[in-house]
């Protein structure tokens, strides 16, 4: 089990002093769907990419902790006592995805001359290896130096090494691709470059698939995706909570995919601020009356 | 006019390189008429933007750098049986009216200083010469600079409905404080003949480079350039194409990359003077550390060249702040009949790309390293040649993984 916890968090644009999240408190829990909706401009991309590590903003109050459980990495990874709580604001982007935190972007980059497979393969190795170094026992603090030595070997390329292998990811990659209805040739693709819309989502929850994350944040996964797409994406989603319990904190603007990926809670958000919670009754009331009565709920003013 | 090397240079220099090959007359007369003309040539141009000479070639020390009776090298110059791939003094030998015929027909041996410089004193090169209808590929030209000094000639002929891959490279074998190395290259690609010439430059890094390539195209013929820059610590290059013949074709592919103190100094050059031509030029070089790069690409439509199709990208990549790297695409048209496109860009890593990178797991080192290589790729999958492309990604790699 995993829970990330937002504790009153602000945020400011870093260069600049704009304020845009003003005290946001919430918390996802593996196996848990939450949905965050709201206006635009209230603050839900900036909590996703502050989760992340974006380094676009700067933190001025609050936290971001994630909690584990001794048994979050199976029986490899042992997580003493200590180790259990981490301050993600501490951490860089790619010890947060080896801690399991997972951020599908509302606009994927793409990025000319590199594989899919290449990626990915590199990410998994890459999250495994980091992972084992921060769960790594105290009394190996030489492990560094034996690192340089490694790397002034001229052969010595990442193409081939590290946990998981070329057929083995090969495989693990056609499995999933399978899953979420995906042409094979995508694998030989350069990442996201000349996607459609649709594809670059249905590519996140793809990596969202082969990471297998302990919480996952969607950023408008939902955003110009086909109804057959939209489908293939939820079953995606709902696969990654039901088969790998991945906590998933979902922003988007519509009703239409929770009624495919059904949330435990919803939140709205107003002005940087998480201004009011509920079950999935919350979602439909939004759908039908808009934002403006939680406004007038919340601050007594429409 | 400043830097002249003159004084410890002289006729008896050059009959003795000429002699020692073996060389007819008229060759000698050519060398011996290069030599005088030094006195009243100038420098290649060289770019430059608007309160700046990027490249300052008089600075350098001539005289001490060029040291022309102790040349120095290992080669290997090897291709397949049906084409004659010949060092310089075999071609004297063996090829005399073909040299008498195309020597320094593509490349005035009097254009300008350094190409002056280097016909007098070469004393190396190679005669790659393909006969009709002879398909050839895997023709391989290594160079290993053991001297000072190092003047090469390389000279690329093709009959009708012939092809070829070329792959040279140059490297350093005994290094010393300051090496210089000249080339000129020519290629006369005959009519409906195919020429793919890869250059692949890792010379010392404490080593002066002065190259021109430059070939030109009969009726239906293609020439395609690959030129490729790792080493030196200043290389002033240029790589051309004339098309002169109906519906000819050439595409220039360059990369380069930079690091330390390296200055790069690149054009690539068209001139368009037959009707139904095409060129393609694509450029891709990263700077890193204090390194600088300049580029000038020039497509040069003439008033007969009807039909022409001309397209030009050129796209550099800084690592760090201060490195430094400009680029300028140049598009001259004197037929109104032309299709053409011309765009450079100067960026670094984006930061978003980046992000999505790290936020998937990969440790920022690997991600930006990831990211190089694949900007790099475009260029890459246009190489033919298996052994330059291979061998060119590997260089990359190892730079890159030397960096931090």
């Amino acid at each position: 089990m995993a829970r990330l916890e937002l504790n009153n968090l602000h945020a400011e644009v870093a260069e600049g002093d704009e304020k845009i999240l003003e005290g946001v408190d919430l918390e996802v829990e593996s196996g848990e769907i939450h949905a965050l909706m709201g206006p635009n401009g209230s603050g839900k991309s900036t909590t996703a990419k502050v989760i992340a590590g974006h380094p676009a903003y700067e933190l001025t109050e609050g936290e971001v902790l994630l909690h584990l459980e001794e048994d979050e990495f199976g029986e490899e990874i042992e997580i003493d006592e200590d180790q259990r709580t981490w301050d993600l604001l501490e951490l860089e982007p790619n010890e947060r995805a080896a801690l399991g935190i997972f951020l599908a972007f509302q606009y994927p980059a793409e990025i000319e001359g590199v594989t899919m497979t290449n990626f990915l393969r590199t990410a998994l190795n890459a999250k495994i290896e980091e992972r084992e170094e921060l769960f790594e026992e105290d009394d190996g603090e030489d492990e560094e130096e034996e690192d340089e030595g490694f790397e002034s070997s001229p052969m010595e390329g990442p193409a081939d090494d590290g946990e998981v292998g070329v057929a083995e990811f090969q495989q693990i990659l056609q499995e999933k691709m399978e899953q979420l209805d995906m042409d094979e040739k995508f694998a030989q693709r350069y990442l996201n470059a000349g996607f459609s819309g649709g594809e670059k989502k249905q590519n996140e929850v793809l990596q969202a698939a082969i990471l297998e994350p302990s919480i996952a944040v969607l950023d408008e996964i939902d955003s110009g995706l086909d109804i057959d797409r939209l489908q293939d994406v939820s079953d995606g989603i709902n696969a990654l909570r039901d088969e790998q319990g991945t906590g998933v904190l979902q922003i988007t603007h519509y009703q239409r995919i929770l009624d495919y990926v059904e949330p435990d809670r919803v939140h709205v958000m107003l002005d940087g601020q998480i201004a009011k919670s509920g079950g999935p009754e919350l979602a439909e009331e939004l759908e039908d009356k808009g934002y403006d009565w939680v406004r007038e709920e919340v601050y007594g003013t429409a | 006019m400043s830097t002249q090397v003159h004084a410890n240079l002289t006729e008896e220099q050059v009959r003795q390189i000429s002699g020692d090959l073996d060389e007819p007359d008229w060759l000698l007369e050519t060398r011996l008429e290069a030599l005088e003309a030094l006195e009243e040539l100038e420098m290649p141009d060289v770019i430059r933007t608007p309160g700046r000479d990027w490249t300052n070639l008089h600075e350098l020390d001539y005289e001490s750098l060029v040291d022309p009776l102790n040349a120095a090298e290992d080669k290997d110059q090897l291709g397949p049986d049906e084409v004659d791939v010949l060092s310089w003094a075999d071609a004297v030998d063996e090829h005399e009216a073909l040299l008498e015929d195309h020597f320094g027909s593509v490349v005035d041996p009097q254009e300008n200083y350094l190409t002056a410089l280097s016909t007098a004193l070469f004393s190396t090169g190679t005669v790659v010469y393909v006969p009709e209808g002879v398909d050839a590929e895997d023709v391989t030209i290594r160079t290993e600079q053991n001297s000072r000094s190092l003047f090469n000639y390389t000279l690329v002929v093709t009959e009708e409905s012939s092809s070829v891959t070329i792959l040279e490279r140059q490297s350093t074998g005994t290094e010393q404080d300051e090496q210089y190395y000249s080339g000129v290259v020519e290629i006369v690609a005959g009519e409906n003949s195919s020429v793919q010439y890869g250059s692949l430059q890792n010379l010392s890094e404490d080593a002066y480079n002065f190259t021109v390539k430059r070939g030109e195209t009969d009726t239906y013929a293609t020439i395609d350039w690959i030129e490729a820059n790792l080493g030196t610590q200043l290389t002033k290059t240029e790589v051309s194409t004339e098309l002169n013949g109906d519906s000819s074709e050439t595409q220039i592919v360059g990369a380069f990359y930079g690091h330390n103190d390296q200055h790069f100094d690149l054009d690539a050059k068209v001139w368009h003077r037959a009707e139904h031509t095409t060129a393609d030029l694509v450029t891709r070089g990263v700077t890193d550390d204090v390194a600088r790069s300049v580029y000038e690409g020039v497509q040069d439509v003439g008033r007969d060249a009807w039909d022409t199709s001309s397209y030009q990208r050129e796209n550099t990549l800084m690592l760090s702040d201060d490195s430094e790297a400009d680029a300028s695409p140049k598009l001259i048209i004197n037929n109104h009949d032309t299709e053409a496109s011309h765009s450079a860009t100067v960026g670094q890593i984006d930061q978003e790309d980046l992000l999505y990178m790290t936020s998937r797991g990969v440790d920022p080192r690997t991600a930006r390293n990831m990211l190089v290589e694949g900007f790099f790729v475009p260029v890459l999958e246009e190489i033919a040649v298996d052994e330059l492309r291979e061998d060119l990604e590997e260089q990359i790699a190892a730079r890159l993984r030397k960096r931090e």
